[in-house]
């Protein structure tokens, strides 16, 4: 009889791992789902409810240049404008600063809590947040408005998509992509896009000012 | 008697994780590495494949089905608009019946978008192929891995691309099977790929050339290579009109794994 008991634990052995993995790599069941929401809720969420289309709604993990652990509900409540970028870019990412700056320029008279600009890397093999902060130090972006984000291929390749921004890893180690300048307002909802380099950034400017007066 | 089995158990535990990570997943196939020439790759430059795992079959209805009584979340009155359009599984109410019974449940699901596509792969401990795994595993031929330079090939693909969507999608099992085993990767449906906004083709690349440059950067933008392959360029051209939240009457998907 106890032979038939061992018999009997032999199939629990072999699916064990099976479960864990199936555990590791699924999104969490209705019951976990409940605890993590829960708790999300009893932690520090200080910020209102995201809406449906904010797209802070991805649960995705990021570091910003100082090595700090974020999740994307924490850039709610100002107005962001949001670029992708890589730092070993010679040719568009410059420009793209460039064009960030000049649009950080002309909204100089609005309260510098209300903007945010945000850079997120599209090659987070290489841009280590060290890299992000030294790239932030070089081309003097301000850290009480600038934000540098890495995170996960899988991360970045998500708010990409939401961001409408095409991008590809070529071979020789340039990342083909192209260059967008998106305002999400303070929500996380994405309002007002431009796209191309050395673009007249009076529309932008002007989709900015107009979140800022609604806050 | 007793210890010999506990011995038994043992050496089972130490090696079980070693098994259970060499053996191919029920519908999965291998898909042996290698190197091939995308369309809008550079002929001196292939770009290399490593060896992976592919969904044998799309997604079916039934399947997906299964995936939404486990997680709600992506349920159509439960999914929101930024993951998924309001066309998100459309066909389910019109004509096919629900999926986990009607007559469409051995049917490739589509009117799913990217989101919810990959949020599935993940509850399977699977991914979805990139654009590279998924178009070097689609030069196959019946009895070819890579009928690259085979024109009847593309003819065949062709003539299937022109037909029509018949209102009921035929079911996975009876759709054209490739030297590798995989079914439907062409004559069936469009796919979703992990990486489908890489394609560089918007449309202001297409009307303006001079742009070009000031909408991206680096060389990889429109040179297409292999133009003779209308059908990958037909493929091209429709991720490239693709957002994450689109959802497309006759596009679905299948998953991937890497291996480890």
């Amino acid at each position: 009889m106890k032979r038939y008991t061992y018999l009997l634990l032999l199939p629990l052995l072999f699916g064990l791992p099976a479960c864990q993995e199936e555990e590791l790599g699924c999104c969490s069941k209705p019951a976990a789902e409940h605890a993590s929401a829960s708790a999300t809720h009893a932690t520090a969420t200080p910020t209102a409810a995201l809406t449906d289309m904010s797209l802070y709604n991805l649960e995705s993990e990021w570091q910003n240049q100082e090595g700090r652990k974020m999740k994307l509900p924490e850039l709610q409540g100002k107005v962001q404008l949001v670029s992708m970028i890589f730092t070993n870019c010679s040719y568009a990412c410059p420009r793209i600063i460039a064009d960030l700056k000049r649009i950080e320029t002309e909204l100089q008279q609005l309260d510098r809590d209300d903007v945010g600009i945000v850079l997120v890397t599209m090659d987070p093999e290489r841009d280590t947040p060290a890299r992000l902060k030294e790239f932030a130090t070089d081309n003097k972006l301000d850290p009480s408005r600038w934000t540098l984000l890495t995170g996960e291929a899988e991360a970045i390749r998500e708010l990409s998509a939401l961001l409408n921004m095409k991008y590809k890893q070529e071979l020789d180690g340039n990342i083909s992509h192209a260059n967008m300048i998106s305002v999400l307002n303070e929500q996380g909802e994405l309002v007002h896009q431009q796209e191309g380099l050395g673009v007249s950034p009076e529309a932008t400017v002007q989709a900015v000012q107009g979140l800022v007066q609604a806050l | 008697m007793k210890r010999w089995f506990l011995i038994l158990i043992l050496t089972f535990l130490a090696t079980g994780q070693a098994i259970a990570q060499k053996t191919i997943p029920q519908h999965m196939v291998p898909i042996k590495g290698g190197t091939f020439v995308p369309l809008y790759g550079d002929e001196a430059a292939p770009v290399e494949v490593k060896g992976f795992l592919l969904d044998k079959y799309p997604v079916t209805n039934a399947e997906y089905a299964r995936f939404l009584a486990d997680n709600p979340k992506w349920e159509k009155d439960a999914v929101k608009p930024l993951f998924a359009d309001k066309n998100y599984l459309r066909h389910w109410d019109t004509g096919q019946g629900t999926a986990a019974t009607g007559k469409a449940m051995y049917s490739p699901v589509t009117n799913v978008s990217w989101f919810a596509a990959k949020a599935y792969c993940e509850c399977q401990g699977k991914r979805l192929p990139t654009v590279s795994e998924w178009e070097f595993a689609a030069l196959a031929s019946e009895d070819k891995p890579n009928a690259a330079q085979d024109e009847k090939f593309y003819q065949r693909s062709l003539d299937w691309y022109s037909k029509p969507n018949p209102d009921i999608l035929p079911p996975v099992q009876n759709s054209f099977r490739n030297y590798y085993g995989l079914y439907g990767m062409i004559g069936l449906v469009w796919e979703w790929t992990q990486d489908f906004n890489s394609a560089l083709l918007v449309g202001d690349s297409r009307s303006d050339a001079s742009q070009d440059r000031q909408l991206f950067c680096g060389a990889g933008v429109n040179g297409a290579k292999y133009v003779g392959n209308y059908v990958a360029f037909m493929r091209y051209a429709f991720r490239s009109s693709l957002k994450a939240n689109y959802t497309v009457a006759n596009l679905g998907f299948r998953c991937a794994q890497s291996i480890k």
